[in-house]
Formats: structure tokens, C-alpha cells, sequence
């Protein structure tokens, strides 16, 4: 009997017990709920855009009277956390690289916006055309705020700003043959391959990556790793590897030190190492690779901001792209946003406002660029196209640049199917 | 003189502990250790009721069953006085290996049977929405507006529209567009719309609240197409160019008539191929299976792969342990000048973490710019030639592991007792026969679940061939197996790396692949090392 009472007086205690604690999360949780009710934007930022879009959102918030969330994330996280976030905490607007949106266009996570027709002349064609995605139809899909590219830095005290693609070949050579351990040609590589900084060597050559149909869309039955004009001048590369003017075997980190350490006297690198430059106390000009058989351009970053799916579940969608596409494309949140990175500014008017020296070399750097492809079959090219480069300027036992690309051309074919 | 050594235990500490001990059973039981009882059950069943409105909402009822029917046993179990007394210490152990093993891999296999990957995220509805949505496209002379809502007359939302080139004001309603006199409209300083003769334009909070109302307003012009807002000053011409047929269940293209049904797999697809985007998550059955099995770019190098991967995994571990036990023996010397310095610098490898040390390392085998190459009188092409790449992976793993086995021989050997070494020493054993008949096989018994963890350890060990080389050099025939991947780098290529960004159900049913041969291969290890038991 007695045992009977005690547990059931357990049992009771423990059911009021837990009671009493789901009616403080349920008190918790409409309260919460309502929270979000009232109108806020949540915005998903790195660390370094956070101080600038702080200030940006607050502004335009206070016109509007909503509030403004500003959350930091981890840059890759973005991404990838955008695919698995829940409704009730994913952002309305995410900031990112323009070669992101094919593939979360076709994922269906963002929102397509526009610009006005004065506001759209202000950015370069090539920008919009970075963030706009679709196969039937082209659609815009974020503001951009920032322009990037690798340009070629020349040690000056070392050498002089080559004047065309023989002379630059010419001085590099014979700065390696100065000493040893020096290397020509500092353009980070390693075992993985980095197409993105040999961009201009393969632009420079007739190569492309994927070949645009008549609607500008991209064609990725074109790919351009084999196309005729790159074949017939392969040779070339195979020359370079002999003569030693490219290595494979120079990652990011040896390529970085050998400059400032004065072991070579060009490098091939980003705006990102605008501050390490700059501290580094050497004497450098940035301009664009010189001219080989064609332009030598590099690849075009552009990072912008998107408005995600999620801001019509919330019912802030015309808030947020009035914030994106109305907002942050005039010239004073431009510059900030863009001065933010250290970059360049996307919009053509805030751009003619900046001043830091070596931005402006990185920009003009930059000229005729082209954006790096933002369709989902860009994922299969980098490998490919990394390990023709590695393959092929190895040194000794290096593959014929021919049939390197060759091969990788047929690769990616196989992979995209 | 008694011949078994007992370890020497100081005299005051069995004292001490059982007092210990017993104070605290004596504290916590009666109504104290109740209490405490009370407590966390009800922290348990809070945490449950609460889990269990999440899934309720999200409409899983298996789960909440399953939760509510977990709670109430662990209830009875711990309520039962006296009895149900092993369970008591069986449910925490149980109830995480529930939640941290058996729920993921139940949902991996669940993943594993559907198609979710790049452009199939979303259900089947919010495919259907976005399709319209981001086929909708300004018409060749499609006209953009400044645009404001405002209220009319009778209360209703309409927009204030003023053509971007032409500077023509309109209203538009949801009836048409009309034109409105000119000067009708007045503009801010900013060249916004400030106000419109006969309409009330829309400002502060109250524009917040129309936020949905805009997203769907419409005002019909010809040909079909509609102006839309796009944000909250911009309205723009556009066309739907694809048509949702509910009745058939497919997209028709206006202009052409082109059909896209649905293909079963989770999207829109014509007969000649073309495909709308995004597509949806959905159940596909054994095809990501059939894939592994059919595809030849997947199947091919799968032998090879799986070769390797097998060849390192063992040799790694033969080889350390190896090592390990070497060095073990050879400093157990007791007396031995340095002992402790020597004991801690072969620890150090096992001390600094995995992640860093791989970096450094492949930094150093760089074969023009490492210091390997610079010391060694030899060029060897380290990373970049195959074989030379493998032999490379090995060396480090045998760098990382060595420590790791020395500590574990360096333990199991105290526990060999010394009197069966002193007998064999007497009867005319050499150190050799000592070491195979007598260390050796006592070791086995302690180390061997040790040896076949570790197997399982360094056949997914994807951290020292990825970060070391990336998987390899690439091969010549391969596209994605590198000369250095084993089975799991390589998932991660097909799945991560494959012509359309990620594929998770693809790499789901590669990963339970892999499982079921690591599960087998351990398996029999451990029922073959069993009979090393029967020795003691």
C-alpha cells in the first residue's frame, strides 16, 4: 500500500514538475514568436563586412522603421548554411561571390530583383551580368558591391614593368639565372592547381572556359580548354616549362615569400594582399599581364548582396530588395561597402571616387576581364583545368600541354554528361 | 616469501576512500537523492515535451511517438523502486548512442534513397512557384515605373506609376492601367513620388504591412503581361514566359509550346532533354545505388581505389605498431638515463594536432622548395609522381601513429608479469623467443581491438590524404580518383566535385557502401582476434 502511494505521489511529481517546465518554454516561445512578428531583416555578413553594413542597414532601417538583424557568419558557411537553414532563422539577404548564384539560383534559394534603369547604368554590364543566372530565362539575382582580380606585380627595384610578353619573358629568365634559388615567374600553383590565378596565361593563349550561345547564356557543350586557337598555340607552354619561366611546383606560400623576400621579381596575386604590400616596404607596380597572342586577361570577381527566398516567407521580400537593389547600389553605401574589403567598388561613379593608389592599379589591371563563370558546372572545371596547368608546367616529365588540356576538356565533358 | 607481487598499495587510502564513499551513498540516499531523482526526470521530460512540440509542428508524428514512448519509459524504469536495477545504468549509455549513432545513420540511409543534390532541395510546390517566379521576363519594349502605393477613394491599394522614360504618370489597379493628367503627380526632393491628385500614397509603417500585398499585386496590360513591384519605389513590365497546367501536371513554354512533365526523379524535363530549375527533393529508390554499380566513370576506378585504400589502412597500421612496440621495448628500461625525455619527445608528433602537422608536411615534401629535398642527397618528386605520393602518405601516417602505438605497448607492457619473462629466461629463452611466445602473444590480447579500431580509423582517414595531397596526383586515365585517394576522398569527389556541384544522395549510398565493407573487414578481425583470448 505504502508503495503503492509513493509512486504514485512520484509519478504526480514528476508530471508537475515537467508541466510546469513546457509551460515556461510555451510561455517562451509565442513570446519569441511575436518577436519576430514585428518587422526585422535578418542579414548574413562575414566579419569583415559587418562594421559597414551595421551603419548601411541602420540608416535605411530608421527611414523605414524596421529593424535590421545583422548576423556573422563564417564566409563559406554562408553558403552552405543557406541550404539547410530553417525558416524561421534564415536570412532575407546574404552577402557573397558572384559565382555562387548559379548554383543557388538553381537551387531555387534566391529571390530575383531589379535595378532602376538610372541606377543600372551606373554599374559596368559585365557586374550585372556576373549576378544574373538562368536557363530559359536570364533574371538578375543580386546587387554587386565589389569588384576583384589578380593583376601582375612587379618588383621595380628588381625589374622593370615589362613593356610586352617577350620582354617580361625575357626579364623574368634572366632574373632566375641571377641566383640560385630564385624563381621567374611567382605565380602560386602547388599540386592542386590554381586556374584562377593562371587565368591570364590561358586568356593570354586563346583559351576561354565556356563559349555563350546567342542569347548570352553560357553553352557548356562549348568547352573552351581545346578549342583551336588554344591548341595551336600550346606549344608555347610546353617552352615555358623548359626554359623553367612557370614552375607547378610553387604553391601560394612560396610564391608569396620568394616576392617579398626578393627572390622574384613578379607576382601574380589579388587585392587581398593590398595591406601586406603595402607594409612590405618594397617599391612595386601592379598592371596587367602584358599581351601574348591575345589579351591577357584575368578573371573577374564580383561579390554582391542577394535577397534570399526566405524574405517572402517572412513577407519583408519588397523590404529586402529595396534595401539591396535601391540602397546599397548608391554611391556613399558602395564605396563603404567596398572600402569595407579593400576592393574596388562595383558602381562606376563611387569607383571614380577612390584615391588608395594601389587599388586603382588593381582595377585598371582588371580591364576587359572576365567574370568567372556562376554555373553549377564551373564546380567540375577547376580541378580540371588546375591539373592541366600542374601537369604540364611540372618540369621535368611534364605532360605535353596538348594533351593535357585535351584531356581535361573531354573530363569536364564527362562530368557535366 | 610469497612469489605473486601484488602491487603495493598504500596503507591509508582503502581507509580513507571507503569513508569517502560511504558518506556520500549515506548523503544522497533518502530524501536528498530524491529529490535529485525528481529533478532530473523532470529536466528529461521538459527537454522530451518540448522536442516533441518541435517535431509536432514540423509534422513528424513518427518522431514524436517515438519520443513520447522513450520518455515514459525511462519514467517507469527510474521510478520502479528495487527493481529494474541494471536498466537504471544501461538507459543514459543507451539513449546516446541513440541520438549521436543510430538517429544519423538511420537518416544517412534515408538520404541515401533520395535524390537530394544541387537543384533538388525544395519540395515539389516551392519548385513549381520559383519556376514561375524566375521565368517571368521583361517583354522587348516592356516598360519600367517609378512606382508608390497609394489608397483610393474607396480605400483600395493602388499604384502610382510614372513611366521611367517618358515621365507619363499612371495609376494601375488590378483592372488595367490608366493615364493620369499630367502634373496629377508631385515629386520629392529625391525624385520620388511625394503625392497624386485624387489618391492617398502609402507611407511609414503601413507600407511594411503591404510587403505581401505587393509581392502579388499585378496590373494586367496587353499580351499578358503584368507590371509587378519589385521593392518599394520600382514597379516593371513583365511576362510570364511558362505556364503551370495543374491538370497534366506540367510546364508548357508560351511561346513555341515546348512541354516539361515531370520525370519522377524530381524535375521538370521535355522530351529533348532540357530541364527547368530548381528541381525538388524526392524519393528515387535504389537509383544512386544502381549508379555506383552502372556508371563507369564511378565503377571504374573503384577496384583500384578500394586496393589502396585497403594496402594503406594495413600498413599503416602494421607499421606503427611495429615501430611503436620497438621503441616501447627499448625504452622500458627502467634506470635509463633521460627515460622521461625521451619518452616525451616521441609523444610530441601524437601532441600536436593532426590538422597542422599535415600542412607543415606538405609544405615540407615540396620537392623543389621543401626542406626534405634540400637535406636529402636525392630529388624525389614527392607529391607530384604517384607512387612516390603513396609511399609519402605512408611515411607521415607512420609520423602521426607512431606515438599513439608506442604509448599504448609502452602500458600493455606493464602489464605483463614479470615472473613469466624470469621463467622463460630460466628454462633458456633468448630474448627473441621470449619476445614472439611470450610478450608478443600477451600483447595481442590487449592491443589487438586497438589494431583492427585503428584499421577502421586509417581506412576513412580522410584528413592525411586530403590535406597531404588532395587525393593524389591526378592520374592520367582517372577524372576523379587521384593517385593517392582512398574510398572516402573519393566519395567526397564524386559527390562534391561531379558536374553540377553536390550530390548528398549519391554520397550517402557510397558512404553506406563503405561502411558495410570497413563493418565486415573488423568484423572478422575481431572474431578471428577472439582466439587470442583463450590463451590467457
Amino acid at each position: 500500500m505504502k508503495s503503492t502511494w509513493r509512486i504514485t505521489a512520484l509519478i504526480a511529481a514528476v508530471a508537475a514538475s515537467a508541466l510546469a517546465a513546457v509551460a515556461g518554454t510555451a510561455s517562451a516561445a509565442p513570446a519569441a514568436g511575436s518577436q519576430a512578428a514585428a518587422t526585422t531583416i535578418r542579414i548574413w555578413v562575414d566579419s569583415v563586412q559587418k562594421p559597414a553594413v551595421d551603419k548601411i542597414a541602420s540608416a535605411w532601417g530608421n527611414t523605414r522603421g524596421v529593424d535590421v538583424d545583422v548576423v556573422v557568419k563564417d564566409f563559406g558557411k554562408i553558403r552552405d548554411d543557406l541550404k539547410t537553414a530553417r525558416s524561421d532563422t534564415a536570412p532575407d539577404i546574404i552577402v557573397g561571390p558572384h559565382d555562387w548564384v548559379g548554383e543557388l539560383a538553381a537551387n531555387g534559394l534566391l529571390s530575383p530583383l531589379s535595378l532602376r534603369t538610372a541606377v543600372k547604368k551606373q554599374f559596368p554590364a559585365y557586374a550585372l551580368d556576373a549576378f544574373s543566372y538562368g536557363t530559359a530565362v536570364k533574371r538578375l539575382y543580386g546587387a554587386p558591391f565589389a569588384l576583384e582580380n589578380v593583376g601582375l606585380i612587379v618588383n621595380t627595384r628588381l625589374a622593370k614593368v615589362p613593356t610586352s610578353f617577350a620582354d617580361f619573358q625575357r626579364q623574368a629568365l634572366a632574373f632566375k639565372k641571377k641566383k640560385k634559388g630564385n624563381i621567374a615567374l611567382a605565380v602560386p600553383q602547388g599540386s592542386g592547381g590554381d586556374a584562377y590565378h593562371m587565368y591570364p596565361f590561358f586568356s593570354g593563349l586563346g583559351g576561354y572556359v565556356f563559349g555563350k550561345n546567342r542569347a548570352g547564356n553560357f553553352d557548356v557543350s562549348d568547352i573552351g580548354l581545346a578549342n583551336r586557337r588554344f591548341l595551336a598555340n600550346a606549344a608555347i607552354i610546353d617552352a615555358w616549362n623548359k626554359t623553367g619561366f612557370i614552375n607547378s611546383k610553387v604553391d601560394y606560400g612560396t610564391a608569396k615569400d620568394a616576392f617579398l623576400k626578393g627572390k622574384a621579381a613578379f607576382w601574380i596575386t589579388g587585392p587581398w594582399e593590398s595591406s601586406t604590400l603595402k607594409q612590405s616596404k618594397l617599391r612595386f607596380k601592379i598592371v596587367q599581364v602584358p599581351a601574348n597572342k591575345y589579351r591577357s586577361v584575368p578573371f573577374l570577381g564580383v561579390q554582391g548582396y542577394m535577397v534570399t527566398k526566405f524574405a517572402s516567407d517572412h513577407a519583408v521580400l519588397n523590404l529586402a530588395k529595396d534595401l539591396v537593389a535601391n540602397y546599397m547600389t548608391s554611391t556613399s553605401a558602395q564605396t563603404a561597402l567596398a572600402g569595407a574589403n579593400g576592393r574596388f567598388p562595383a558602381n562606376t561613379v563611387a569607383g571614380a571616387r577612390v584615391r588608395d593608389s594601389v587599388l586603382l592599379q588593381f582595377g585598371k589591371a582588371g580591364a576587359g576581364g572576365v567574370p568567372m563563370p556562376n554555373i553549377p558546372q564551373m564546380a567540375s572545371v577547376w580541378a580540371e583545368l588546375g591539373g592541366a596547368w600542374v601537369k604540364s608546367t611540372k618540369g621535368s616529365g611534364a605532360t605535353k600541354a596538348r594533351t593535357a588540356f585535351t584531356l581535361a576538356a573531354r573530363n569536364i565533358a564527362n562530368k557535366i554528361g | 616469501m610469497s612469489t605473486t607481487v601484488a602491487r603495493p598499495q598504500p596503507a591509508e587510502a582503502p581507509e580513507l576512500s571507503r569513508g569517502l564513499t560511504s558518506r556520500l551513498i549515506s548523503f544522497f540516499s533518502g530524501a536528498v537523492g530524491l529529490s535529485f531523482k525528481l529533478l532530473f526526470l523532470s529536466v528529461v521530460n521538459a527537454l522530451s515535451i518540448w522536442a516533441a512540440t518541435l517535431l509536432a509542428r514540423d509534422g513528424k508524428w513518427i518522431s514524436v511517438g517515438g519520443v513520447l514512448v522513450a520518455t515514459v519509459a525511462i519514467d517507469v524504469v527510474y521510478l520502479s523502486p528495487r527493481r529494474l536495477v541494471p536498466l537504471k545504468f544501461l538507459v543514459p549509455g543507451t539513449v546516446f548512442l541513440i541520438a549521436f549513432s543510430i538517429i544519423p545513420i538511420t537518416y544517412n540511409v534515408n538520404v541515401a534513397f533520395t535524390n537530394w543534390s544541387t537543384g533538388h532541395l525544395g519540395t515539389k510546390d516551392e519548385a513549381i512557384g520559383k519556376i514561375q517566379e524566375a521565368t517571368l521576363s521583361p517583354p522587348a519594349d516592356g516598360k519600367s515605373f517609378l512606382m508608390a502605393p497609394a489608397r483610393d477613394a474607396d480605400g483600395e491599394l493602388v499604384l502610382i506609376l510614372v513611366d521611367e522614360v517618358t515621365q507619363t504618370p499612371y495609376v494601375g489597379t488590378r483592372g488595367g492601367l490608366t493615364e493620369l493628367p499630367a502634373g496629377a503627380v508631385s515629386f520629392d526632393e529625391i525624385g520620388l513620388i511625394e503625392q497624386a491628385e485624387g489618391y492617398e500614397v502609402v507611407r511609414g509603417p503601413e507600407l511594411i504591412e503591404l510587403d505581401q500585398a505587393l509581392s502579388a499585386y499585378v496590373v494586367p496590360v496587353e499580351d499578358g503581361s503584368g507590371i509587378r513591384p519589385e521593392g518599394l519605389e520600382l514597379a516593371l513590365e513583365l511576362k510570364p514566359t511558362m505556364r503551370y497546367d495543374r491538370a497534366t501536371d506540367s510546364f508548357v513554354r508560351i511561346e513555341g509550346g515546348k512541354v516539361f512533365e515531370d520525370n519522377g526523379r524530381g524535375s521538370f524535363v521535355a522530351a529533348d532533354g532540357e530541364e527547368l530549375e530548381p528541381g525538388w527533393r524526392t524519393g528515387v529508390g535504389f537509383l544512386n545505388f544502381r549508379r555506383i554499380v552502372q556508371d563507369e566513370q564511378i565503377r571504374a576506378p573503384f577496384l583500384r581505389v578500394f586496393a589502396w585504400t585497403f594496402l594503406f589502412a594495413v600498413s599503416t597500421v602494421l607499421l606503427s605498431f611495429s615501430l611503436g612496440l620497438f621503441l616501447a621495448i627499448s625504452l622500458n628500461k627502467p634506470g635509463m638515463r633521460f627515460l622521461r625525455s625521451y619518452r616525451s619527445l616521441l609523444i610530441l608528433p601524437y601532441a600536436v594536432p593532426a590538422f597542422l602537422s599535415l600542412l607543415v608536411w606538405r609544405g615540407l615534401l615540396n620537392d623543389e622548395f621543401g626542406l626534405i629535398n634540400r637535406l636529402l642527397p636525392v630529388d624525389v618528386p614527392w607529391l607530384f609522381d604517384p607512387t612516390w605520393a603513396k609511399v609519402a602518405v605512408i611515411l607521415v601516417s607512420l609520423w602521426l601513429t607512431v606515438p599513439y602505438f608506442f604509448l599504448v605497448s609502452l602500458g600493455s607492457l606493464q602489464s605483463i608479469p614479470n615472473e613469466l619473462v624470469e621463467a622463460a629466461r630460466v628454462d633458456g629463452g633468448g630474448p627473441w623467443g621470449i619476445f614472439r611466445l611470450i610478450t608478443l602473444p600477451l600483447l595481442l590480447v590487449a592491443v589487438a581491438p586497438l589494431l583492427v579500431a585503428s584499421f577502421a580509423f586509417n581506412f576513412n582517414n580522410f584528413n592525411n590524404i586530403f590535406l597531404l595531397t588532395g587525393g593524389g596526383p591526378p592520374a592520367e586515365d582517372q577524372i576523379y580518383a587521384g593517385g593517392t585517394d582512398i574510398l572516402i576522398s573519393y566519395t567526397w569527389k564524386l559527390a562534391f566535385q561531379q558536374g553540377k556541384g553536390q550530390d548528398f544522395g549519391l554520397a550517402s549510398a557510397i558512404s553506406i557502401v563503405i561502411f558495410f565493407i570497413v563493418a565486415s573487414i573488423s568484423a572478422i578481425s575481431f572474431w578471428r582476434s577472439r582466439s587470442l583470448e583463450e590463451m590467457r
